[in-house]
């Protein structure tokens, strides 16, 4: 017996000694990994968001900013019972568990979980109410995007979203986590790092239900600067309400700078229906939409710029020395060469000069232009002038338009260029396409003595004027002729009582003559009217350009619009309604 | 109550063990003070104080026991046997449930579980037994009898369900017949005999207790469910590190991660706020305390006292060997206290009254 219990002495020494051996192992051989495991236990790592910059205008109105709103997290390594605090947060939020499970899924260990982004205040209300039930539960406050133009300027301004699984590869997100709310469209998303500001956190202490102890370290977030833009709140409001629902798109420089003053697409959208991530069904509505009211028509609607056009035709020529001023051509009504008929206004405009061509709108006078300047030149002098490029506008996504040449039609669609051609496109018809800030600037070139300058919304450090690209008589014969399309001519509906207005009309033709003949109150077959104009005639402070889908002429749709806008940003709305002037009243169907 | 005269004379109070005496009440004291940590901040910051007069009426039990002459209590085993039954079956028919199991007899606002004191009277029973063997080396045949007795007393218990209780009558009685010279192919057959017992038992397990046993075995299977003990108690062990986080600071401890950190888990309080230098003390203490138990039962003067010490000390080694096996993940969740340090009225009492036991047998050595 006496061995026996030796043995059992024996056996309880080894046992003992095993245990410390695995106490050695658990607490000085991996004591640092269970330390590590042991402060992810007690510690919680809270995000504070850093609000995004304001944006304001140039007056300091604010045009996009930043409400609080609450935010329903959960770290799911928190929850004793995750099934049973998901089916109670399910109940509580009104959402699915599906929902919520699919957001869980997307976790990185130790991490919030977002369950519930811009929570109501019953949300909260309710959360609260059951605290005790769902400690693991936390609510917090942060910062979310808020648009109070909704509708206005929305295609300028842009939006925010969630980044997109493909942003998250881009250096230019680099470091940012998923969910992070970037900008998705507009200024918004060029200015995205800038506007972002950095975020902060603070660590707190945790206990086993998910409460917070004490705050263990701090580091507050940096808000995003303020970005001042060069809209002006006040016009940018007039020229929404002038479009009175129409499509269409409208931009407003200053000439001289090259500032924005203001912008505008229609159809439009909220985009504080974004910030919090779209409904599906609203998103496919807006994707889908036959009016495209999420693409921004001022920088990706290429059209054709009809007889707008003729500025550019008429500068070229008189800087290529084809005509002078005094150049007149006589205008029967069409023109024939090339074995086609090229038709003017019927009745025809008599002998006229190059002022007066412009002014009236003569077709005839431009296509004689053409033939003597050729594709070539035009080409060059469209191109210096900003067509078939890119204005370089401090927004994502800037369509190019197209300026054809017979370079162009070879490599691109494998044909010989016809000199007849070139006669369409004198008069802004054929294969060239521009995009309404294309034409503003071309406005803005006539109106800045034939300097071409870069609009812009972001304000900044005055860049020095470029050179004139054209000899001051040029400016001045094609400005005369501009004066006078809205003193008497096509454009009168532009017209002001105190400030001389410069323009150009223009009607983009969607279908042929021939079809728009057979079906001639279709409104979808109706071409899109032009207007671009400078104000006031001899210090220019405003250049324009307004396009009205579908509204058969320019004089006829854009000028009038054009006039509210300048009639605002001259302070003369209270002015007499537009004069009515009959003597080119007839002009108005083929501007 | 059993008519037992309990004398002390002053030759009994000489041949006292101290040390035992001694290094029980210091582990006692120590549970009480890591009682304290682990429910200072909880909802029941005051539950050391009842630790503690739990700790005086256990030392009151086990002085009486120690003055109990072992020999006179083990003429009676027959009856401590009948009423431990009978209390096991009162407990299974007529005993409130509580957290889904009949354990507790509530009497005047105190829970008491008998199964606990039953441990104490199954090693009288088995040692009475064992002791009026003549012969030199035992058979199966010799222990099938009280192995029967034993094992419906397990069975009860087990019934109840407390799987962790049922389970200390095993080492119990195999450590009582190893002494009395079971033969080892024997021993190695019992052992066979209830691993495969074990096996057949598999399909009458509860499902929790199933759980327990897939998470022990793999933990990350459930972080947050079942394995969730085992895992925040090793985060508890290892972050102590070599000398602690300090008594009261232990991060696991007292925020809650730590489940059943004043009972069950009471060795992962310390283990995290006194480290590792903390557990080799106490596990050395510990240590002392089973030695010295078994070297009462060389010292016995007779069988019967070595039997019992046996019993007993196979017990109190065996919980404390699970628990602390237990806390440092190597065996799975059961609910076992850790002896004398385990907040808990029936386990603190009868663990010194056990040890009052031992205390009567190696006082009465150079008795007649």
């Amino acid at each position: 017996m006496q061995s026996r219990l030796a043995l059992l002495q024996a056996l309880i020494v080894l046992l003992v000694a095993g245990l410390v051996v695995q106490f050695w192992n658990l607490q000085v051989v991996r004591a640092r990994h269970f330390r590590e495991q042991a402060e992810n236990n007690r510690s919680r790592l809270v995000t504070l968001a850093a609000p995004r910059g304001a944006l304001v205008d140039r007056n300091g109105k604010l045009l996009v900013g930043n409400r609080p709103s609450f935010s329903v997290l959960l770290v799911p390594e928190h929850a004793e019972n995750l099934d049973r605090v998901v089916e109670r947060l399910a109940s509580a939020l009104g959402m699915g568990e599906a929902s919520i499970r699919e957001r869980l899924a997307r976790r990185q260990p130790y991490r919030p979980v977002v369950i519930k982004n811009d929570a109501t205040l019953a949300d909260i209300a309710v959360l609260d109410a059951r605290r005790r039930e769902i400690p693991e539960v936390s609510v917090e406050v942060v910062p979310l995007r808020s648009y109070p133009l909704a509708n206005a300027a929305a295609h300028a301004l842009g939006r925010v979203g969630e980044i997109t699984e493909r942003q998250l590869q881009l250096a230019e997100y680099k470091s940012l986590p998923p969910g992070a709310l970037v900008g998705q469209a507009g200024l918004e998303s060029r200015y995205n790092r800038e506007l972002m500001g950095k975020d902060g956190y603070r660590r707190v202490v945790v206990n086993s239900r998910g409460l917070e102890v004490q705050e263990a370290a701090r580091e507050p977030p940096q808000d995003g600067p303020n970005l001042t833009l060069s809209i002006d709140a006040s016009l940018q409001a007039a020229m929404e309400a002038a479009f009175e629902g129409r499509s269409g798109s409208a931009v407003a420089l200053d000439p001289v700078t090259g500032e924005i003053l203001a912008m505008t697409s229609t159809p439009a959208y909220d985009p504080n229906q974004f910030t919090t991530g779209i409904d599906p069904a609203l998103w496919a509505s807006l994707a889908s939409d036959p009016d495209t009211p999420l693409m921004n028509r001022v920088i990706q609607g290429s059209y054709a710029p009809g007889s707008t056009f003729k500025v550019i035709a008429a500068t070229a020529a008189l800087e290529e020395g084809v005509i002078t001023p005094e150049t007149s051509f006589y205008c029967p009504g069409q023109l024939n060469v090339y074995n086609t008929t090229f038709r003017c206004h019927p009745g025809g405009h008599g002998v006229v000069d190059l002022r007066r061509a412009i002014a009236v709108s003569c077709n005839v006078y431009f296509y004689q232009v053409g033939i003597r300047l050729e594709i070539a030149r035009l080409a060059k002098w469209a191109k210096l002038m900003g067509l078939g490029a890119p204005t370089g506008v401090d927004l994502p996504a800037e369509a190019s338009g197209l300026m054809p040449s017979a370079e162009w039609k070879l490599r691109v669609l494998k044909a010989p260029w016809y000199a007849g051609e070139t006669v369409s496109v004198a008069i802004g018809q054929g294969q060239v396409s521009a995009t309404p800030i294309q034409m503003a600037r071309v406005a803005a070139f006539v109106a800045n003595g034939g300097r071409l300058v870069r609009p812009h919304f972001a304000r900044q450090a005055t860049a020095p004027q470029p050179a004139p690209l054209v000899r001051p008589e040029t400016i001045a014969a094609v400005k005369e002729g501009m004066r006078r399309v809205v003193a008497e001519g096509t454009g009168f509906r532009a017209r002001l009582t105190e400030v001389e207005v410069c323009g150009k009309t223009g009607s983009a033709q969607v279908v042929t003559h021939a079809r728009l003949a057979a079906a001639p109150s279709v409104h979808e077959l109706q071409p899109h009217g032009w207007f671009i104009c400078f104000a006031p005639a001899d210090r220019p402070r405003i250049a324009l350009a307004v396009l009205v889908e579908h509204g058969r002429s320019g004089g006829e749709s854009a000028a009038p619009v054009a006039r509210k806008i300048l009639a605002h940003y001259f302070g003369l709305e209270r002015g007499q309604p537009a004069p009515a002037n009959g003597l080119v009243d007839s002009a108005d169907a083929e501007d | 109550m059993l008519g037992l005269s309990a004398g002390i004379d002053r030759r009994l109070v000489y041949n006292l063990d101290w040390v035992l005496l001694g290094t029980s009440l210091l582990l006692s004291l120590l549970g009480a003070a890591m009682v304290y940590s682990a429910t200072q901040a909880g909802s029941t910051p005051g539950l050391y104080v009842k630790q503690l007069t739990l700790v005086g009426v256990g030392v009151v039990a086990m002085a009486l026991a120690a003055a109990i002459d072992y020999r006179r209590l083990a003429d009676r085993a027959v009856l401590l046997y009948v009423m431990s039954v009978l209390a096991l079956v009162y407990v299974l028919r007529f005993a409130p449930v509580i957290a889904g199991t009949r354990r507790w007899i509530v009497i005047a606002g105190f829970q008491l579980q008998p199964s606990e004191l039953v441990k104490l009277a199954a090693a009288v029973f088995a040692a009475k037994i064992f002791s009026e063997y003549r012969q030199e080396s035992l058979g199966l045949r010799e222990v099938a009898l009280p192995g029967a007795a034993i094992g419906l007393l397990a069975l009860l218990i087990a019934r109840e369900p407390d799987l962790g209780s049922a389970a200390c009558l095993v080492p119990l009685f195999l450590a009582i017949a190893f002494l009395a010279g079971l033969r080892m192919r024997a021993v190695l057959g019992l052992a066979a005999a209830m691993l495969l017992a074990a096996g057949l038992a598999w399909p009458f397990l509860k499902d929790y207790q199933k759980t327990r046993i897939y998470t022990f075995l793999d933990p990350s299977l459930d972080p947050r469910g079942a394995g969730y003990n085992k895992i925040q108690s090793q985060i508890a062990v290892g972050s102590g590190g070599l000398v602690g986080r300090g008594f009261g600071k232990g991060s696991q401890a007292q925020l809650g991660y730590l489940p059943a950190r004043h009972t069950d888990f009471v060795f992962s309080v310390l283990a995290e706020e006194l480290g590792f230098v903390g557990v080799f003390v106490t596990l050395a203490l510990y240590l002392l305390v089973v030695w010295r138990m078994l070297e009462t039962a060389r010292l016995a003067r007779d069988r019967l006292g070595a039997f019992l010490v046996a019993g007993i000390s196979a017990v109190f080694a065996f919980q404390l060997v699970y628990n602390v096996g237990m806390v440092a993940g190597l065996v799975p969740v059961k609910g076992f206290p850790l002896p004398l340090m385990s907040y808990g009225g029936s386990s603190v009492v009868a663990s010194l009254m056990g040890i009052g036991l031992v205390l009567s047998v190696r006082m009465r050595r150079f008795a007649n």
